[in-house]
């Protein structure tokens, strides 16, 4: 590009075409959500598992989404430092998701202290009385995560003009509405649901587009 | 009536900077390089022109112990450039 004076509707070209530009670096790599949406899909699903089949795992399933931040702390280093320009709302966006992952430990630590209070009483109340069909308290636990999933799911859908993501953060919301009256098993069928449309489908579009993107 | 347009920003380089700058908080110079297509020496002169009419901020840095240059939009570049397309727009046929 040389230093030339422009006519008044080659500015406003040249303007349209550098907005576009810039706008096109801006397009999320997709690997964070299709890393958490696979994750969460995945230990949903062999949760759902362990109670509907009785299956017996030698470990925690849970502990898959715990190491899932490793990857995903390496990711995030990588792609701050490969990136050459900072969007008006990059920082917001960082601090949305960094206090939902505070938010995600606190609900799972107060939801364990909970659950480890009820449990025993739940445990007499279901000898006393005979029956074995008493709800536990992970029943509605699982609402309260939904929710925490929807929240920042539905900024960052919103803010980013990305409506399969805002949806994906209904979804989640209407899910911990119905799990607080369905049984423990639906609700992590309802889980794995919310974290395919939230996170794991808009994930992989922002890929493909990424990449089409980058291949351009 | 046709308004005058800011010389400062009727250049095609000094614009596209101006026109990057505005879709983005800050950005490095290697990625104006890069987008706008120019030559780091003409590019670095055209900068510095918006620089001095005190419409991007330019810092200077150390990233990983090599020189990084980021470039901001300034307020005054921000009422300048949308100053510029409302007089750009009273050329436009209605």
């Amino acid at each position: 590009m040389e230093e030339k004076q422009l006519t008044e509707q080659e500015s406003l070209q040249l303007i349209q075409q550098m907005i576009s530009r810039a706008k096109n670096d801006f397009v999320d790599t997709g690997i964070g959500p299709i890393l958490w949406g696979a994750v969460i899909t995945l230990c949903s699903l062999v949760q759902f598992c362990i109670i509907q089949f009785n299956w017996e795992l030698p470990f925690d399933i849970w502990l898959l989404a715990l190491i899932a931040i490793i990857p995903q702390i390496i990711l995030s280093v990588r792609e701050r430092r490969e990136r050459k320009a900072k969007g008006w709302d990059d920082d917001i966006m960082g601090y949305v998701w960094l206090c939902f992952g505070v938010g995600i430990f606190l609900v799972n630590f107060i939801n364990n202290v909970a659950a480890d209070t009820l449990h025993p009483v739940i445990n007499d109340y279901r000898e006393l009385t005979g029956k074995t069909d008493a709800p536990n308290f992970w029943t509605f636990g699982t609402s309260y995560l939904l929710f925490v999933y929807g929240y920042p799911t539905i900024v960052t859908g919103a803010a980013r003009k990305f409506r399969l993501m805002t949806i994906g953060g209904i979804v989640c919301w209407v899910s911990a509405l119905i799990s607080a009256f369905s049984e423990t098993k639906v609700d992590f069928l309802l889980m794995a649901l919310s974290a395919t449309l939230a996170w794991l489908i808009p994930g992989i579009v922002l890929r493909k587009k990424y990449l089409a993107g980058k291949n351009a | 009536m046709f308004k005058d347009l800011d010389p400062i920003l009727h250049s095609q380089l000094r614009l596209a900077v101006m026109s990057l700058l505005i879709g983005v908080k800050e950005a490095e110079f290697t990625f104006i390089k890069e987008k706008t297509g120019s030559t780091a020496g003409n590019l670095s002169v055209q900068i510095s022109k918006l620089k001095d009419a005190g419409y991007v901020e330019v810092i200077k840095q150390f990233k990983d112990n090599y020189p990084q240059t980021i470039c901001k939009i300034t307020p005054a570049g921000i009422n300048a450039f949308e100053t510029y397309v409302k007089a750009l727009q009273t050329y436009l046929p209605k």
